[in-house]
């Protein structure tokens, strides 16, 4: 058995923009993932981090086949999913389960809990009467639900009650890898550690692996082994977690983590925020060479000319990669930010940044 | 008589709230759905509940029709030549034999009224089933799976809205001739599109929520995610729609039988008496009055109480 439980290749997924003016040849893309290649190890949590429109979602709906990939590889276990039918994807999907984001809409309002949780037994043809009763109540308890909620509507529970029906769901079928879709950034904090211990108790118990989807930094750093940082649909740096949390590389994931909040005034007094210039440029015609270049501070001509690869650095552990030529120094002062490259030279952006 | 303006739009999914209203303070907290939500609602809606004790009745008039016909001793079909008409040959008005009078052939109105029932449900009822069932399957096939699917029905279903239903049950009749079938074939054919139409839009919007991803996630297969999963979210809908259908399909069939499209006589059926009475109404008010008073009380009825569903699923109907 590889050490490899996922393997994500080169995976790119564009979406045909409807333009109603140009309706019957559109030839413009929204480029949400545009060649993302990473590795998922067996019993190991990688957090996908990243603004919002960067692609994040968008390559957890194509790993799990939510979408169909536009070109790349999705290797789970071995075997390569991206091409499989419907049909032949039917009995995979028990390896693999998405965990969402939003509590209230990923639930049916119209169906009871039981009949909810049970959904993968049904579908899946493992339970039927009794018997799936009795493992749905065995699924609820161990997520933290009362079994005897079993027949209630998803109305009668709160947020953190809801997120955990969703866990149920995810898990109820033991998964091997389970994709969590930013699970705790509709909770309040309260409910966000309880909900991330379950997780964390879950992948103890069952070694399951998980792809943990955020925004939030300092959840990502309580979660991760390792943590890959996406902009505008490429990973731009993919590290172990404490690497990334201390020496990162890359000039967005520096400016980045200089934006997290310190809850101490006087270390946050001392900070220096890395302010970044311009808003992230359009997905749709995404800038030349490295797609950060119009906003680094660190840009030069070769960043407009060439794309950088993954590759690691010297000093680095050798799993620590990032996509720069001109990586950050540990000490670097990046607090003078503005782009390098001249105005002018830069793509002009457009003012409507698409969401896809 | 129109298929396309029920008017459910308003009635919009009830919403994630409605499951959270609770009953009394004390004892234990009963998970209630939002079926046993919306009927204690539909219970304190007095019109709803009047017209809902007058539709039981006219139900059971339509199951107890014989009963009318042992009771008073007359037959549907029994003509009365001495006693049910008059020297001149016109029909006798309500009195102590003929309650509700007779007709132009001496036949005891009040019987022919509580048969007609009869017919009237049947249509009401079976036609609506239909065009509900046929409606719904079209719409959720439509809606979930967009693209051509999507186009082809949407396009088949303003074919079907175009059409003059009136002109095309006339040709029909006039080839296979009328029944009971062909009345309730045409019900159903002119019907179904709004249905469709309205269920294909609230699909649309269904199939975005990200439960139904998660069902895709698990491996669901289409006609379970439209059937267990985004039905039970239209079903408010189809429900208020169906209440509200009855009435028209009642009105559709009786507007056939009185351009004599529909049952074939002597059937006893509302909208042919009405038709018969039509050129006697002068000097038979009681003719004309009482099969149009059993089409007005039962219309009126599946209306008001088709109005008390739609206020019980959808609460927010009230606010606005």
């Amino acid at each position: 058995m590889s050490d490899v439980l996922l393997s994500v290749e080169n995976v790119v997924k564009h979406f045909p923009v409807q333009s109603s003016k140009r309706r019957f040849r559109s030839r413009e893309f929204v480029h949400a993932v545009d060649g993302v290649s990473f590795d998922v190890r067996r019993g190991e949590t990688l957090g996908l981090v990243g603004e919002t429109g960067c692609g994040k979602s968008t390559l957890a709906r194509c790993i799990t086949r939510l979408l169909d990939i536009t070109s790349g590889r999705v290797v789970l276990d071995g075997r390569d999913i991206s091409t499989l039918s419907s049909r032949e994807m039917r009995p995979l999907r028990r390896e693999m389960q998405l965990i969402f984001q939003d509590p209230y809409g990923s639930l049916n309002p119209k169906r009871r809990v039981g009949s909810i949780i049970g959904d993968p037994f049904a579908i899946h043809g493992v339970a039927d009467g009794a018997e799936r009763k009795r493992r749905v109540q065995e699924t609820m308890e161990q997520v933290g639900l009362n079994p005897e909620h079993y027949n209630r509507f998803p109305a009668e529970f709160s947020g953190g009650q809801r997120q955990r029906i969703g866990v149920a769901r995810a898990l109820a079928l033991r998964p091997k890898l389970l994709i969590c879709d930013e699970p705790v950034s509709a909770l309040d904090v309260s409910i966000q550690a309880q909900v991330i211990n379950l997780l964390a108790d879950l992948q103890k118990q069952f070694g399951l692996t998980y792809i943990f989807i955020a925004h939030d930094l300092s959840v990502v750093r309580h979660v991760s082994d390792r943590v890959a940082l996406m902009y505008l649909g490429k990973v731009v740096e993919l590290a172990p977690v404490e690497d990334i949390f201390q020496t990162a590389r890359h000039p967005y994931a520096n400016a980045l983590l200089s934006a997290v909040p310190i809850p101490d005034p006087i270390r946050a007094d001392k900070r220096e925020r890395i302010i970044l210039v311009g808003d992230v440029p359009s997905p749709i015609e995404p800038p030349s060479g490295c797609r950060f270049h119009p906003r680094c501070p660190k840009a030069q001509q070769r960043c407009v000319d060439k794309e950088p690869t993954l590759s690691a650095q010297q000093g680095d552990r050798a799993e620590h990669t990032v996509a720069c030529h001109f990586p950050v120094r540990p000490g670097e002062d990046l607090t003078l930010a503005r782009p390098a490259i001249a105005a002018k030279d830069r793509i002009v952006e457009p003012d409507v940044v698409s969401d896809p | 008589m129109s298929f396309t303006n029920v008017g459910v739009e308003a009635a919009a999914n009830p919403g994630r709230g409605a499951g959270s209203l609770r009953g009394g303070p004390v004892g234990k907290i009963q998970g209630r759905s939002s079926w046993q939500l919306a009927y204690a609602r539909l219970k304190r809606d007095r019109a709803a509940m009047i017209s809902l004790t007058i539709i039981v009745l006219i139900i059971l008039v339509a199951i107890f029709a014989p009963l009318f016909a042992s009771f008073t001793g007359h037959g549907v079909y029994q003509q009365f030549r001495t006693t049910g008409l008059q020297a001149n040959g016109l029909p006798v008005g309500p009195s102590e034999h003929f309650l509700l009078g007779t007709d132009d052939q001496g036949r005891d109105i009040l019987v022919r009224i509580a048969y007609g029932t009869r017919i009237s449900l049947f249509v009401g009822v079976i036609g609506t089933l239909i065009i509900v069932a046929i409606g719904a399957v079209m719409g959720l096939t439509a809606g979930y799976f967009g693209g051509w699917v999507d186009t082809v029905i949407a396009r088949i279903i303003d074919v079907t809205l175009s059409l003059p239903y009136l002109l095309f049950g006339i040709a029909l009749v006039s080839i296979v001739g009328p029944s009971l079938e062909i009345v309730i074939a045409v019900i159903a054919f002119f019907g179904w599109a709004a249905v469709a139409r309205v269920v294909r839009g609230q699909v649309l919007s269904i199939r975005e929520k990200e439960y139904i991803q998660a069902a895709r996630s698990l491996g669901a297969k289409s006609w379970r995610i439209m059937f267990i999963d985004i039905l039970p979210n239209v079903a408010a809908q189809l429900i208020v729609y169906a209440t509200l259908l009855i009435p028209v399909a009642i009105l559709t069939e009786a507007g056939l039988s009185f351009l004599g499209l529909g049952v074939p006589p002597p059937t006893a059926d509302w909208g042919q008496m009405i038709a018969e009475a039509e050129p006697l109404y002068q000097q038979a008010w009681w003719f004309v009055m009482f099969p149009g008073a059993a089409l007005v009380i039962t219309t009126l009825a599946f209306n008001i109480f088709g109005d008390g569903v739609r206020d019980a699923l959808d609460p927010r109907v009230n606010q606005l």
